[in-house]
């Protein structure tokens, strides 16, 4: 059975037929919520995020052009969400905070210790490092299209990716040798590494 | 042949990680891997951020989604009524000036004053042009834009909003929760708040709606529709609640409202004894 793709879907909710964003709920909750659980390990915050960017969705549907791809535009939205949640965070934490369980429940001893650091690892990150792998790894872009996301060159991507990935093994490494150290703080507040965007919104 | 560097082996690791060279390259980046440790280590910390598990959304995600668009559909219905009636009261009373052109426009187009209004119109034509055209990610309806200004501001409002009036208290305690969440407190749903206050038929939604309104204690509003409730209000647990709020507030008008209470025939002696209490801690305060 084909689906009718995102784009048609998306121009009949520009066109006024606002239900049919449930469709691309459907579809694209879960990813987002992923992309938003691996950037903020907080599922409250992440499901907050998720339903913000199907609120904007709704409320610029009339800024979607045909021909551009859905995913990209939306994870745009998501970006400048994220970006919006970041600068507005109060100090204190949220009401409702729910951290992620980092690991799968059935995994070794081992396994799960060695997801948690890798957690640690990924928060420990730049936001932008963080969220280049995340985009990547967990979201299955490709370059081109992460390109075309965060407006450089598929080379430009590649070189960051490395880099990150780079950066992630170093941090990986000293928290495996040394697990109690207290490294600083994850930069979940922190707007400077955020590189610049095109808004959308 | 393993004569690739590190440098090189840059260029086409991106690639591999994500199964994107020909079988050839492959060999080759493997072929580099096995005799250089570094760049084996990049390829192993990716395969390892396979350990991190893939998250699933609550099923309350969905349900938040229909009631976020249940809230948006009434809300832009609502607001889209309301500028065409204002937009029809525009029309109405423009008609008698364009009834009657007493003058040749095109006469006047040509004289020097037309010339220069007709020069002037055609620059703000190009300058509105320029601007608005030229930006091509601005909504291109104006009644959109209309009712993009006028509508509720944030989701969290508009579910709020709609659950609160939902028919189960969970969902309508749920609603009193996500009206926490905003720093600011919308008018529309500080109202909804008070309607929940005074009128809901559950005691934990009404608390639950005290408290959010208490987060709002700068507001004189606030104040003043708490002041109004307690008169209303039957149920001793939350005219308690509402007692010691107006005393932590130490609001100039809640000695009178308090000593109106105790007056109440068949009070409640739990209430009568807190509002007693209140009233002297009250006095306390303003000598």
């Amino acid at each position: 059975m084909t689906s009718v793709p995102d784009e048609d879907v998306m121009l009949q909710v520009r066109d006024g037929e606002v239900h049919m964003l449930g469709v691309l709920f459907d579809r694209y909750q879960a990813p987002l919520f992923n992309f938003y659980s691996k950037m903020t390990q907080d599922r409250t915050v992440s499901e907050d995020l998720v339903q913000e960017v199907f609120l904007r969705i709704l409320r610029y549907r009339q800024t979607y052009r045909p021909g551009t791809t859905f995913r990209t535009w939306m994870y745009q939205i998501a970006r400048n969400t994220r970006i919006d949640q970041v600068r507005k965070v109060r100090p204190e934490s949220p009401l409702t905070s729910e951290p992620l369980a980092p690991t799968r429940a059935n995994d070794s001893a081992e396994r799960q210790q060695e997801a948690q650091l890798l957690q640690r690892a990924l928060m420990q990150l730049p936001e932008d490092k963080r969220e280049i792998l995340v985009l990547s790894r967990f979201q299955e872009m490709k370059y081109d299209e992460i390109a075309r996301l965060l407006g450089c060159e598929t080379g430009a991507v590649k070189v960051r990716v490395h880099r990150a990935l780079q950066q992630l093994r170093e941090v990986y490494l000293a928290l495996e040798n040394n697990p109690a150290a207290q490294t600083q703080e994850p930069r979940r507040t922190s707007t400077d590494s955020l590189p610049p965007t095109g808004r959308v919104q | 042949m393993n004569n690739m560097n590190c440098r090189q082996l840059e260029e086409l690791l991106p690639d591999y990680l994500q199964g994107a060279l020909s079988p050839a390259q492959t060999a080759e980046v493997e072929q580099h891997c096995e005799h250089c440790a570094g760049c084996a280590q990049d390829i192993v910390m990716w395969k390892k951020l396979a350990l991190l598990p893939q998250e699933t959304p609550s099923v309350e995600s969905r349900q938040r989604f229909d009631a976020m668009m249940h809230a948006y559909s009434t809300t832009v219905a609502e607001t889209a009524a309301s500028v065409r009636s204002t937009a029809n009261a525009h029309a109405v009373q423009q008609q008698p000036s364009t009834a009657k052109p007493s003058w040749n426009f095109i006469e006047w187009l040509r004289s020097p004053f037309g010339a220069i209004a007709w020069s002037a119109a055609l620059l703000l034509i190009g300058l509105y042009a320029g601007t608005h055209l030229g930006n091509r990610v601005a909504p291109e309806h104006s009644d959109e834009i209309a009712s993009l200004h006028a509508e509720v501001t944030s989701m969290r409002q508009l579910v709020a909003l709609s659950m609160l009036q939902q028919q189960s208290a969970s969902e309508r305690l749920q609603g009193v929760s996500w009206s926490t969440r905003e720093d600011h407190l919308d008018p529309q749903v500080q109202a909804a708040l008070m309607r929940t206050l005074r009128s809901d038929g559950s005691v934990d939604v009404r608390l639950a709606a005290l408290d959010a309104l208490s987060r709002h204690a700068t507001q004189p509003l606030v104040r003043k529709n708490v002041l109004d409730a307690l008169q209303e209000q039957q149920s001793p647990l939350v005219q308690v609640a509402m007692i010691d709020q107006l005393t932590e507030w130490r609001d100039p008008g809640a000695a009178k409202s308090l000593r109106l209470l105790e007056q109440t025939p068949n009070l409640n002696p739990a209430v009568k004894q807190r509002a007693e209490w209140a009233i002297a801690k009250l006095q306390e305060s303003t000598q």
